[in-house]
């Protein structure tokens, strides 16, 4: 990492959007669960989308592209989590208030301001994820600010929006949807612009999450815990730019530590592309315009890819990108070269990928004297590069427009992208899409605006609970500062309030088994997202003394499902505590036998049965 | 709509929809596009667009300063049209638009979506439709179909003729959804000697939205104008909630049978003629009129209507007195939707719910009294049971499987080109397909 100077010198601009699902009972914009734990598919409809003017009546760029790509969608349709309204087969319900309300008290812990009236809207999305070919969403708020190691950071708006259908898989043309998470309310929350270093962006990101898992509504005694746990709850897009560069946006980072680095990756992929830039420029390099077939030439060729495609009748397309030699096989990330982006261009059209002539021509079994007739029919010269498809024709033909139009690009910008996590270890991204503009946002004409009324304002902003408020009431319940510490910025926050609102006086017990144990367990690839109800069980069976604390992570490691699986378990598990007379009689009878060191002994027969300090004090430190 | 206030606040700065302007208060200042309001009734919070694309409202207040920042760019709030195309290999169809949700936009007059569509927008969302067809698009009107009369029926019966008669293979009617059925029937009673497909079509989702089932709903609908060898009245729409199949189904045999789902049409005691697909294959489901490649008539527009004809529906409890009422008002005929196989209350243990003397004397007195059922399904009958015989003693006609809209169309129709006696005689008798005398076994009854 650099310092901050070096940020400065290279023009770095860098903002955030914090997407976080709320725990609201119902939907956004109908009455489903927001709980996709334990439904099923009940059936599926299958639809195709397009593009349309938004209300300007500009096409957005980003719309105009998805559709052109010509795909059709599949949505799977759930029972207790999906209805018609989530198929767009009905027209939204009334807004959920719930979501208003909670929306509204991040606004004012964000010391935002908030319109007088909301205005649902459109924001059309025609890459399948959303039946309706929109998301609905809102700005609650704007003009807010967080503070980060003292610097000032303003939070340009606060939105309240659907959550987008989860993508089950993609077949060439056909992409499945499931509709289950749709429409869970959401909140996003931007930054401006202004962070000025990676670190930066990962320690906003951090304050954020913070703010959103501890700001929340009294429930009588209690704070209502208003944000979802787990993995995928939360996601962080960053927007990276530098001088010379372009907005690019990096969508769905899940893992907070991480953040800076796909950043730091970001910078040096821009450098990369304005230094590619340059070199093509001084070679007066161009790119092709009409692609030429390839088939004839190729069509004894037994490599995969090409025969696979020839043999079903389809076609090989390639072109010539004139002064392009050995820039294609540049490394602009760990991994990723100019060709991967050209490739993931080509991919939108449902092509497996593009071949060119910087990569290792051999893996695709094609000879040297095969690809020098390749560069004769193409005329590609020594200091020419060429790219080839091979798919169905219809296919190959969009994919080779999708491919040179990349190629192109690189002669003359960094192209502004929303791009996706590529690799989530070496935090690299790929291209997504072309980023959207203003134009693919639409009145949502189904809903009717809600007049926030500054009375109603002030009564959400009564009852919330902000951060510090609840920072200070999770420090004074653990004894343990450090543990206190931890458990406020875990992501497990919000199931330790639950689990500790439900079960009294074992604070401790619950943080660091949270903290420690859970974790262990999921690294060691356990299920540990149970149910809250099933966490409040087991700490309840602690409680009352029918498991000790080592038991907890035991009944864990079986990942129930139901409070009474968690009876079930301890019963076959034969996990029930071994304490009072009936350990005193057990280490009475072993005493009397004469074994040497009884707690060593009782505490490898009985590890997770016996409590080690009672048998300490029962034994009076004898061995 | 904004307030009287706002309005001529704006007047006065010389600020129009469209602007970009400037909202500030003591504390804040917002700029933006200056939006329609969309809802009615007067407001006084301003809407306006931001750079990032979002509309949030802002009320004007007691030190609200608004300024006009710069013009509205021309290009804003005009949508962009292609041009029908003409090619030689392609057959002629006529495409009369008459708005619904087929072709709606948001309208910031009265809020929410209304039909403000030019036909040219609508075949720039479908380009498909310049490979199916030479189109000629005529845009009659712009009308919600609960809006629709009689009077618009004549109108679309006459064009369609008119563009049949001038050398159009077949003709695709677009139009609101919610009253499309009694389009669909009233015009295959007006079309006489109808020789040519007519495909009567909408949308469920307004085209304003990449889901709308409008694309594949004109696609579907123009491919049978252009392809198919019906020679009936039908509609076009959905056959699932999937964008995988339409069905066409006849226009005296179709029914609205769900307020918001896209296969909303279903076919009511009868089979769909076809199913076609988005790639503009047909597949032939049930008995058709083909088009007669001989046939010499040209087709012509009857277009007589009575629209003194009721539909009435009887229930527990119901007051006979509106019949009393029909009559008096002068009405010519009445359609009442009885219940089971169309009786109606005869002898019920409170006298004055009995509808049997009321009707009676309506019958007596000329007025055509046809029965239908508000089961939708199946078939009425006026001999099974003592209530039945009664009717049919009094002279109320048997509608067999008619569905009781139709009835109504039909009964307007019939007294709007001949009189009474022809009319009752004509009820029912099968004109357009509206009459079924065998009904044949399904499995499920509601099923396709």
């Amino acid at each position: 990492m650099h310092d901050l100077e070096y940020y400065k010198k290279i023009g770095f601009k860098c903002g955030l959007e914090i997407h976080q699902r709320l725990a609201t009972k119902e939907k956004l914009f109908c009455s489903c669960s927001t709980d996709p734990c334990k439904d099923r598919v009940i059936g599926y409809v299958e639809r195709r989308q397009r593009a349309v003017a938004g209300e300007l009546g500009a096409m957005d760029r980003s719309t105009s592209f998805e559709s052109s790509r010509g795909r059709s969608f599949v949505y799977n349709i759930f029972k207790n989590t999906s209805c018609l309204v989530d198929i767009d087969e009905e027209p939204p319900h009334q807004v959920n208030r719930e979501a208003i309300a909670i929306a509204l008290r991040f606004a004012s812990a964000f010391d935002a301001r908030i319109p007088d009236e909301i205005e649902p809207m459109r924001k059309e999305v025609v890459d399948g994820s959303d039946p309706s070919a929109f998301q609905r969403s809102m700005m609650v708020a704007y003009d807010g600010k967080i503070e980060v190691n003292g610097k000032p950071i303003p939070i340009t708006s606060v939105f309240l929006e659907e959550e987008s259908s989860g993508i089950e898989s993609i077949k060439g043309d056909a992409a499945v949807y499931n509709v289950d998470r749709i429409g869970i309310p959401l909140v996003e929350i931007d930054t401006d612009p202004s962070i000025a270093t990676p670190g930066e962006a990962r320690s906003a990101a951090l304050k954020i999450g913070l703010i959103l898992r501890l700001t929340g509504g009294k429930e009588g005694d209690a704070v209502a815990s208003e944000v979802q746990r787990g993995i995928g709850t939360i996601r962080q897009d960053v927007n990276v730019s530098i001088a010379g560069g372009t907005r690019v946006e990096v969508k769905g980072l899940q893992e907070i530590d991480s953040v800076d680095v796909f950043i730091e990756n970001e910078v040096t992929r821009q450098l990369k592309l304005l230094e590619i830039k340059k070199i093509l420029l001084e070679r007066k390099a161009s790119v092709e315009n009409k692609p030429k077939e390839l088939t004839k030439i190729l069509e004894y060729e037994s490599g995969k890819i090409i025969k696979d495609a020839i043999s079903h009748g389809g076609i090989v397309l390639g072109a010539r990108l004139c002064g392009f030699a050995g820039i294609l096989g540049m490394e602009i990330n760990p991994d990723r070269r100019l060709g991967s982006e050209i490739s993931d261009y080509a991919k939108m059209a449902g092509v497996r990928g593009v071949i060119h002539s910087d990569e290792e021509l051999g893996k695709y079994e094609l000879n040297d004297q095969t690809v020098a007739k390749i560069k004769e029919h193409l005329g590609a010269g020594s200091g020419d590069a060429f790219v080839m498809i091979a798919a169905e024709r219809q296919a190959c033909e969009k994919a080779m427009e999708f491919a040179l139009s990349r190629a192109r690009m690189a002669l003359s910008e960094v192209p502004p992208e929303t791009r996706a996590v590529a690799d989530s270890r070496k935090c690299t991204t790929r291209f997504m899409r072309p980023l959207p503009g203003g134009s693919r946002m639409y009145p949502e004409t189904d809903a009717e605006p809600i007049e926030i009324a500054e009375s109603y304002y002030g009564a959400i902003k009564e009852h919330t609970v902000y951060m510090d408020e609840r920072i200070a009431k999770i420090k004074k319940d653990l004894s343990n500062q450090q543990i206190a510490e931890q458990m406020v910025y875990s992501i497990r926050l919000p199931l330790y309030e639950y689990i500790t609102s439900k079960v009294k006086g074992i604070n401790l017990v619950v943080a660091t088994i949270l903290l420690e144990k859970v974790k262990e367990l999921e690294r060691a690839g356990i299920e540990t997202e149970l149910d809250r109800d099933v966490f409040v069980e087991i700490f309840k069976r602690y409680s009352e003394g029918e498991i000790t604390k080592a038991g907890i992570g035991e009944v864990i490691r079986y990942s129930p499902k139901s409070a009474i699986e968690v009876r079930k378990i301890i019963k076959e598990k034969s996990l029930q505590k071994i304490s009072g007379n009936e350990l005193k009689h057990i280490v009475d009878r072993m005493s009397y036998e004469g074994k040497a060191d009884i707690v060593k002994e009782l505490m490898s027969k009985y590890r997770l049965n016996v409590d080690g300090e009672e048998l300490n004090k029962l034994t009076g430190g004898r061995k | 709509m904004y307030s009287k206030e706002l309005l001529g606040l704006f007047e006065k700065l010389g600020i129009k929809i469209g602007d970009t302007i400037s909202i500030s208060s003591d504390s804040d200042t917002q700029e933006g596009i200056l939006m329609p309001k969309t809802e009615a009734g007067g407001s006084g919070i301003m809407v306006i667009k931001r750079k990032d694309g979002y509309n949030v409202g802002i009320k004007y207040k007691k030190g609200t300063v608004i300024a006009k920042i710069s013009s509205s760019p021309s290009h804003h709030f005009s949508f962009p049209k292609a041009q029908a195309t003409s090619s030689k290999s392609l057959n002629n169809i006529a495409m009369l638009y008459t708005g619904g949700t087929i072709g709606s936009k948001i309208d910031y007059v009265s809020g929410g979506v209304y039909m403000l569509t030019k036909p040219e927008e609508l075949l720039h969302e479908v380009p498909e439709l310049n490979g199916i067809a030479n189109i000629g698009i005529n845009g009659l009107m712009s009308i919600a179909s609960e809006d629709m009369t009689y009077v618009e029926w004549q109108r679309i019966a006459e064009e369609t003729a008119k563009a049949l008669n001038s050398g159009a293979r077949g003709v695709v009617v677009t139009l609101g959804t919610n009253t499309m059925h009694y389009t669909s029937a009233a015009l295959s009673f007006m079309l006489k000697d109808l020789n040519a497909p007519v495909v009567l079509t909408g949308a469920m989702r307004s085209s304003d939205r990449g889901s709308s089932d409008a694309f594949v709903n004109l696609i579907c609908s123009c491919s049978i104008a252009a392809k198919s060898d019906v020679a009936e009245v039908g509609i076009c729409m959905h056959g699932t909630s999937s964008d995988s199949k339409n069905l066409f189904i006849r226009g005296t045999k179709v029914r609205k049978m769900h307020t918001s789902r896209r296969d909303a049409f279903k076919p009511i005691n009868s089979s769909p003629i076809c199913a076609i697909d988005a790639k503009g294959r047909i597949e032939y489901l049930g008995d058709y009129k083909p088009i007669d490649a001989s046939a010499k008539k040209s087709v012509s527009a009857v277009t007589g209507f009575e629209p003194k004809v009721a539909l009435v529906r009887t229930h527990p409890n119901s007051d006979p007195g509106i019949i009393d009422y029909y009559v008096n008002k002068g009405y010519r005929g009445i359609i009442i939707e009885g219940t089971g196989m169309g009786e109606f209350p005869s002898s019920p243990s409170v006298k004055q719910f009995s509808w049997l003397d009321h009707v009676k004397d309506a019958a007596g007195s000329g007025i055509v009294v046809g029965g239908t059922s508000q089961c939708v399904y199946g078939r009425v009958n006026h001999i099974v049971y003592r209530n039945l015989r009664l009717l049919e003693d009094i002279g109320v006609v048997n509608c067999e499987d008619m569905l009781s809209e139709v009835a109504y169309v039909k009964l307007g129709f019939l007294l709007g080109n001949n009189d009474a006696k022809k009319a009752r005689e004509m009820l029912n008798v099968n004109i357009a397909g509206e009459i079924t005398y065998r009904t044949e076994f399904k499995e499920d009854f509601t099923e396709q």
